[in-house]
């Protein structure tokens, strides 16, 4: 068998990203507007012409609500029920994702519900195949 | 710049099976997904006096092909419903399919290519084919169900990371409408119970409702004196995704929809009362469907203007309403984006029993997604069918008093397509 190059590809280059700790966007150079999780495209303006950028991990979660056991897909059956939420990175984008640090009851989510938007910080959370975006609420 | 059939189109005929478990369910049980599509495609043959022959072209929807296993459903249904050698396809729009095959329907007709198309959908969310057997069927799991469902929704980034359908479009819609609106979780629990029982109110009155029991008389059978006991009991309505419960989301179904859509002119003097098909707007967007206020949903108002426009009504014109309510709260939103219910009071109308067939702001009288229940790419021709009915004045126990003259259909095709169809009688 020839040696065939391996093409890039911006999924795997997010996940191996996210495997060190790196959260890969783009943003685009006619717009200025973040695409995340990173696509060869602007999601804003359609322009072709991004480039790669690594996020702060800095967010706000602003509602969190919980998901279902067992879990909607097997990845998850290990840490299900969790903790899923809406969150405003600091960078501008909306994103959901798994939040940490509270638990999915809906004694403690009323008490994150009253209290409003707090600070998020991103991490890695490894699954036994993959590793996934997780926020972790600060403080 | 107003887009404009150029052609009055309408729609002639309409047919639905019962919505059930073709494993269990009276009417359904035993039944294969040939002979329940053709149930419905001759249903609506029959309601616009044709045969399969007298059509132009098929378009063929089914969404979870996993399940059903007829791709190239145009070919493999053709001799069940008499439409061998046809023009045809098939296509999918996930919980939209009917409806946006309506709408290519009336596009194909405006421009003049056919004059009258058979447009129906299929799905089986409930069951699957049982190994390699030609007509036995098997009960999907619930994690199945929904790793088929979800390969519509971002397969890069979405479902690998957690995506869950409870909380995206039921649980944190709800906070947000919530903290919006400044209304108090007790106050929307028990706004959601009213919406649940007005919903299975309608189903108890549809024989082709999945569910046709009363909320009340659940509770009842439960044992529970006062039914907003029931509601709450974790034992019998769990939070799915807190605040919202498993009574206020979708019930799977199997289950099949048709409808002939033709010329006009061709539908006057037809052996049904024909409804204009007056316009359509068809929007899509991947994730996140909601930016900061996830009561607000951008690719759903792109829609709705754009139905509204070409078929050149105002919020005040709509007499029946049908928003696509997998989530009972979602559903409210999208309600309240089209002008049918004030911003901010949708819930308040719910809780007045103002959605009720027999309130000033009848909503889907079919009993909707939990009542009726949900069958993938069949449901949004259900929801046409229902609001034929209602336009024809046949909608039974269940008519909505002042017959409707303009009837709004909204879906959401998994994931996601805003999808809005605009309806008036002729």
């Amino acid at each position: 068998m020839p040696n065939v190059a391996e093409q890039p590809s911006t999924i795997r280059s997010y996940y191996e990203g996210l495997a060190e700790g790196v959260f890969r966007a783009v943003t685009c150079n006619a717009c200025g507007g973040y695409t995340f999780p990173p696509t060869g495209c602007c999601e804003h303006c359609g322009n072709w012409d991004v480039t790669p950028v690594e996020l702060s991990g800095d967010a706000t979660l602003l509602l969190a609500s919980h998901n279902i056991s067992p879990a909607c897909h097997p990845r998850f059956e290990k840490i299900a029920p969790y903790v899923y939420g809406h969150i405003r990175l600091k960078e501008g984008p909306i994103v959901q994702a798994i939040v940490l640090g509270v638990d999915p009851t809906p004694q403690a989510l009323k008490a994150l519900f009253e209290r409003g938007p707090v600070p998020v910080k991103a991490e890695t959370l490894q699954m036994d195949d993959l590793p996934v975006l997780a926020y972790r609420i600060v403080g | 710049m107003t887009r404009k059939l150029r052609e009055r189109i309408a729609i002639s005929g309409v047919g639905c099976t019962r919505f059930g478990d073709l494993l269990e369910t009276p009417e359904l049980k035993g039944t294969t997904i040939q002979e329940l599509t053709a149930r419905a495609v001759k249903e609506a043959l029959d309601d616009a006096g044709l045969t399969g022959q007298d059509v132009d072209a098929v378009f063929a929807g089914n969404a979870m092909v996993h399940s059903s296993q007829v791709p190239g459903t145009y070919s493999q249904l053709s001799k069940w419903t008499g439409t061998q050698f046809k023009a045809g396809v098939h296509f999918e729009a996930q919980c939209s399919t009917t409806n946006v095959g309506a709408a290519l329907a009336a596009m194909s007709i405006a421009a003049g290519v056919y004059d009258t198309v058979l447009v129906y959908g299929l799905e089986t969310t409930r069951t699957k084919v049982k190994g390699f057997s030609p007509y036995e069927r098997e009960p999907i799991s619930h994690q199945q169900t929904w790793l088929w469902t979800d390969m519509a929704v971002n397969q890069a980034y979405g479902v690998p990371q957690g995506y869950d359908i409870f909380s995206t479009y039921n649980g944190l819609v709800a906070l947000g409408y919530c903290r919006k609106y400044g209304m108090s979780i007790e106050d929307f629990d028990r706004s959601m119970f009213e919406l649940c029982k007005t919903r299975r109110l309608h189903g108890s009155m549809n024989p082709k409702a999945n569910i046709q029991e009363k909320l009340e008389d659940r509770a009842k059978k439960e044992g529970f004196s006062d039914p907003f006991d029931y509601w709450r009991s974790d034992k019998h309505n769990p939070f799915v995704a807190w605040p919202s419960r498993l009574l206020s989301l979708v019930t799977t179904a199997d289950g099949a929809s048709a409808m002939v859509i033709t010329r006009a002119d061709l539908a006057k003097g037809g052996k049904s009362q024909p409804v204009e098909l007056k316009g359509f707007g068809i929007n899509y967007s991947d994730l996140p469907w909601y930016g900061e206020d996830p009561t607000y949903w951008e690719f759903d108002r792109r829609a709705i203007d754009a139905a509204f426009d070409m078929a050149g009504i105002k919020p005040t014109d709509i007499d029946y309403l049908h928003t696509h309510d997998c989530s009972h709260i979602s559903g409210i939103c999208t309600a309240e984006a089209t002008g049918y219910l004030e911003p901010g009071k949708g819930l308040d109308a719910a809780r007045d029993g103002r959605l009720r067939f027999d309130g000033d702001r009848p909503m889907s009288t079919h009993g909707g997604r939990h009542a009726f229940g949900h069958a993938w790419g069949a449901s949004a021709g259900t929801d046409t069918y229902e609001a034929v009915l209602q336009m024809r004045g046949q909608a039974g126990p269940r008519q909505i008093k002042k017959t409707p003259e303009i009837s709004v259909i909204h879906t959401h095709g998994y994931a996601m397509i805003g999808t809005v169809v605009v309806l008036g009688s002729i």
